[in-house]
């Protein structure tokens, strides 16, 4: 916790110091993403206030806004300039982050803790979509695959297709490219390991793209009760 | 002052629909007249999309085979598929490659069960021009407004529906404000929330009223001054929670049952056809499934097979595996748009990949014995065969009609790389007739092509080569079998034919070459080191500065032959060249294209013929109120360079060529609101050919088309439509007048949709045809069709068709 703390510390403030001092343009009511469904728990916060709503499908998502999920929940989140889908799945925290200049936008996801699959398309020569973790910033051309970020600060990150570029912004420092099939991990001490995807990582991969709802109903003397879910064996 | 624009803008959309309502109801026409084919429908017509196109049949009686023949702007040879045949319609998918701008040509060709064919147009083959589809070229705009939600075809409920359009990449000009949005015709544009650069119709907010079902959303985007800047649609599916819940199990499937019972009273025999039809899709992670029967009473064991059968296991794009019918696309040089009844399958691991076919290509057919003989009174005839002495005692020879062997193919092709930057492929095709498979038949045939393919490209794909080659060898008649040693000894060595050459070489490679396909003298080529079953083509691509420019070279010896691809044209080589410009901000395609060929690369016909084609054609799509208009001309001439002087003397002059053929087309597109919403369009074709051969088959050919549809209220639509040919062909006149009006409309809450058709032909072509049709939409699974064609022709006969189908949806 002390060396996740740590990083925390350092890595959100210089990203979000970042973002803003980037910024040519003042910032604009530009929407960045959209949550397109919701089940269950899904909270959303404005940049600099302090309390969390609860989020709705149609939500406008604007820079450095949050979107927090509870247990069993699920967001579907959609970048405005049609460059991406993220699939937010249970008790994951992150934040949004973009500039449009003229007709371009840089995007860049924050992800404080959790499991977040996406597919991203490719982005033109003068666009970026990031990720950012405590530990590592990816930079992303076009590829699906999964992030998450754990509670023992540990990054994994596996890929379907593309490539992306990764550097380590911890201790260690470094960077590398991860390829198509492949998966890295990065423990909280900045040490990484690539390796070909193993069936654990393809389940994973496949589990993010589960997005619908269970449903159970429940027959009793006082009516019937339904009972959504999202199924735990998607995780 | 601020009205003038206006006011100029009203007067001219009012000329524009005065000229598309009447200012054509002088000439022209559009002559799709058949026989056998009462309507084509062609898909969106996108550059790079899959273009789908059906023809409806008047009746599928007398036709044995349905084929397809389309060729890209700028380019000579025409590329052919066969159709589809079920029921009573025709379809075929054209691939994304082939579907370039600004046009496509296509005819359709109808062969029957006489053994003659027909096409549609009529006379394609005399010199009518075939038909054109305008393809539209990606539009910068679908890249400005985005639709976010819903994907196209999703299945959402009420709860999750979401419709959302983005303008975040959209120029300054585009006012998000007056965006329409429409749903199945009904506007919803007031329930959006404009959120910065968003439009957002969320589920709290959605009209309850638009029951489940398929929706098509339209968005139509104005720019500042009111004009129409940019238009979509999509269509997505409302489902109920339960519907939602099942699809969104883990295991998802649908599918659905189609059964057609229909009379064809043609030409006084009355047919019943039986149809039943079944699809299911199932899918899983990243698994689908797919299986697909078509049963029909039209199958008859003395036909190649109507019915179809097919069952597929995909996983992503690595695994593709499919079993029964298939049509797999290898190197269109050895295989390309065949049907083959067995297993197609491919492993796609991006270095090295594997790709393989096999299957039956035809069914045998068993031939008919005519006539017996004896050895000293057989006539002499291509259908007098030798018969099984032991079965007919006495004979040994008969007349017969041939019947066909059962042909079975093989083809496997790996390759290295996974075609995003470079791939390298190799391939191996052996087809072999049974000669076992039937009784009566002659010169069962087999064929052996080897071939190889190379592409690379860089800079994201800018810069492209592409190439394929390929070698053929075909024996001509595998009867006998191979060679045996004596019958080498009996020609090769010496005191033989062949003295000088050694039967033990001879032997050698006899054993080599018979471990692939037979050895004996129907083996060809003879001439390999003259490249005559060589066939090659090399292509590159240039894409910078809003051009695009292909440049291509095609070799074909006149010997080359592939039994997976029946539509090669072959004895041809030359050059190609299409450069397609876009100007004004992508509102103006400027494409031009130059193709040279000349057949005779053996030298086995008397003279070599040049064909040229000039090609050049002008796009125009505005973003403003105004039609979008295509404007082409195309210029082929044909010449072998023999002359005709002297005709009685000289007897080469009967094989002279030396015709040009002149064609302008213009086709027009216009959506208009004049009251209510309509959709028009106009085309218009001239061609003339000279011909100076010794045949004179001049031919002079107009045509023009109108349509337009109106969209009077979400229930009720009606179409019209006006078609005129005037053409003459060896100084032959035929001119019709073709009149269609029609329309349909919806009842009982969306749940029976009545249509009704009366299409008259009047002048040289004289028929009335009229189709009622009812679908009555029984459960939310279930439809009910009922259709009646009738057909007249005035003085010869009245047919029709009467036809229930069934569609039940799971």
């Amino acid at each position: 916790m002390k060396w996740k703390n740590l990083i925390l510390a350092f890595t959100l403030p210089l990203l979000v110091g970042f973002i803003s001092g980037g910024k040519s343009s003042a910032p604009s009511d530009t929407p960045v993403a959209l949550v397109k469904k919701i089940v269950k728990d899904v909270k959303y916060k404005k940049e600099n206030v302090s309390d969390w709503e609860a989020a709705k499908t149609g939500l406008p998502l604007k820079d450095g806004e949050e979107v927090k999920t509870g247990s069993k929940s699920l967001a579907l989140i959609l970048f405005t300039d049609g460059s991406g889908l993220l699939r937010v799945r249970e008790n994951a925290i992150l934040h949004i982050y973009g500039q449009k200049e003229n007709q371009r936008m840089n995007k860049n996801t924050f992800v404080q803790k959790g499991l977040v699959g996406f597919d991203v398309k490719k982005q033109a020569e003068n666009e970026e979509f990031k990720f950012t973790t405590p530990t590592v910033v990816a930079s992303i051309r076009g590829t699906g695959g999964f992030l998450d970020y754990s509670d023992d600060s540990t990054f994994t990150m596996s890929l379907d297709s593309g490539d992306v570029a990764l550097d380590f912004t911890g201790v260690g420092g470094g960077g590398g490219m991860l390829h198509s099939r492949h998966t890295v991990t990065i423990n909280s001490r900045g040490q990484f390991y690539f390796r070909q995807q193993n069936d654990n990582d393809r389940n994973l991969s496949n589990s993010t793209r589960q997005t619908e709802v269970k449903k159970i109903k429940i027959n009793t003397d006082s009516g019937d009760l339904e009972i959504n879910y999202y199924g735990s064996e998607n995780r | 002052m601020r009205k003038e624009p206006e006011v100029f803008i009203n007067h001219t959309k009012f000329f524009l629909v005065l000229f598309f309502l009447f200012g054509v109801g002088v000439q022209y026409n559009y002559a799709q007249i058949s026989n056998y084919v009462s309507s084509v429908k062609v898909g969106d017509a996108k550059e790079k999309t899959p273009l789908a196109i059906s023809a409806d049949l008047f009746s599928s009686e007398n036709i044995s085979q349905i084929d397809i023949a389309f060729k890209t702007f700028g380019k000579n040879e025409y590329l052919k598929r066969e159709m589809l045949l079920t029921g009573n319609t025709a379809s075929v998918t054209i691939p994304a490659d082939e579907i370039q701008p600004p046009y496509l040509e296509y005819y359709i060709i109808l062969s029957l069960k006489d053994g003659t064919s027909q096409t549609y147009p009529l006379g394609v083959d005399h010199g009518v021009a075939p038909i054109q589809i305008p393809i539209s070229a990606v539009s910068e705009k679908d890249k400005q407004i985005l639709v976010l939600s819903p994907d196209a075809g999703e299945m959402l409920t009420q709860h999750d529906m979401l419709i959302s359009i983005s303008f975040v990449k959209a120029p300054d000009q585009v006012d998000i404000s007056k965006t329409k949005i429409y749903l199945n015709d009904q506007d919803v544009s007031s329930f959006a929330v404009n959120a910065g650069d968003l439009l957002v119709i969320s589920g709290d907010n959605f009209p309850s009223n638009l029951g489940f079902g398929s929706l098509l959303l339209k968005v139509e985007v104005y720019d500042k001054s009111g004009n129409i800047y940019h238009s979509i649609s999509r269509s997505f599916q409302l489902v109920t929670e339960e519907l939602a819940a099942q699809a969104g199990a883990q295991w998802k499937y649908y599918g659905s049952l189609r059964g057609e019972s229909r009379n064809e009273n043609y030409n006084s025999a009355s047919t019943w056809y039986n149809n039943l039809g079944a699809d299911f899709t199932g899918t899983v992670d990243q698994w689908r499934l797919n299986g697909s029967v078509y049963l029909t009473s039209e199958e008859k064991s003395n036909r190649q097979p109507y019915n179809r059968y097919s069952a597929t296991v995909q996983n992503g794009d690595w695994l593709d595996l499919k079993f029964g019918d298939a049509f797999p696309r290898f190197p269109s040089l050895i295989m390309d748009g065949k049907r083959v009844r067995g297993f197609s399958g491919a492993l796609n691991f991006g270095a090295f990949n594997i790709q393989t076919s096999f299957g039956e290509t035809v069914r045998n057919v068993e031939g008919e014995l005519l006539e017996k003989y004896t050895a000293a009174n057989a006539p002499l005839g291509s259908n007098i065969i030798s018969i099984n002495q032991l079965k007919y005692p006495g004979y040994q020879y008969g007349k017969v009609n041939m019947g066909t062997y059962n042909r079975n193919v093989f083809v496997l092709r790996p390759s290295f790389g996974s075609g995003e930057n470079f791939q390298f492929g190799l391939t191996y095709l052996h087809s072999k007739d049974d000669p076992g498979s039937i009784e009566f038949g002659a010169r069962p045939q087999e064929n052996l092509v080897f071939g190889s393919d190379l592409m690379f490209a860089f800079d994201d794909q800018n810069v492209m080569f592409t190439s394929q080659a390929a070698f053929s060898l075909v024996n001509k008649d595998i009867s006998s079998g191979n060679l045996s040693d004596a019958q080498i000894d009996s020609v090769f060595g010496p005191n033989s034919t062949y003295s000088n050459v050694d039967p033990g070489t001879v032997k050698k490679y006899k054993d080599l070459i018979s471990k692939f396909i037979t050895v004996n003298q129907y083996l060809g080529p003879w001439n390999p080191q003259e490249l005559s079953s060589f066939a090659g083509e090399a292509a590159l691509s240039l894409n910078y500065f809003d051009n695009t420019l292909r440049t291509s070279y095609i070799y074909r010896g006149n010997d080359y032959q592939s039994f997976g691809q029946s539509f090669l044209r072959t004895d041809v080589k030359g050059i190609n060249f299409i450069d397609r410009a876009r100007f004004m901000d992508n509102k103006l395609f400027v494409s031009i294209g130059y193709e040279s060929l000349n057949d005779n690369l053996q030298k086995t016909k008397i003279a070599t013929t040049t064909f040229e084609t000039i090609s050049a054609s002008v796009s125009y799509f505005p973003r403003t109120d105004f039609p979008n208009v295509t404007i082409g001309y195309n210029r082929y001439a044909n010449n072998n360079g023999l002359v005709l002087a002297d005709t009685l003397k000289n007897r080469n002059a009967m094989f002279a060529v030396d015709d040009i053929t002149d064609r302008v087309s213009l086709a027009m597109s216009y959506d208009f609101i004049a009251g209510v919403r309509h959709s028009s369009s106009f085309s218009f074709t001239t061609s003339s050919r000279t011909d100076n051969s010794l045949a004179k088959a001049n031919a002079t050919f107009n045509m023009s088309s109108l349509n337009v549809t109106s969209y009077w209220t979400s229930q009720l639509m009606s179409l019209c439509g006006i078609v005129y040919s005037a053409s003459e062909i060896s100084g032959q006149p035929f001119n019709y007048l073709t009149i269609t009006v029609g329309g349909k409309y919806r009842l009982l809450e969306n749940k029976l949709q009545l249509s009704a058709s009366l299409s008259p032909s009047f002048g040289d072509f004289e028929r009335q045809a009229l189709e009622l049709v009812a679908d009555y939409n029984v459960l939310a699974n279930l439809n009910l069709v009922f259709q009646t064609r009738i057909f007249r022709i005035p003085g010869s006969a009245t047919n029709s068709i009467i036809g229930l189908t069934t569609r039940l949806s799971i």
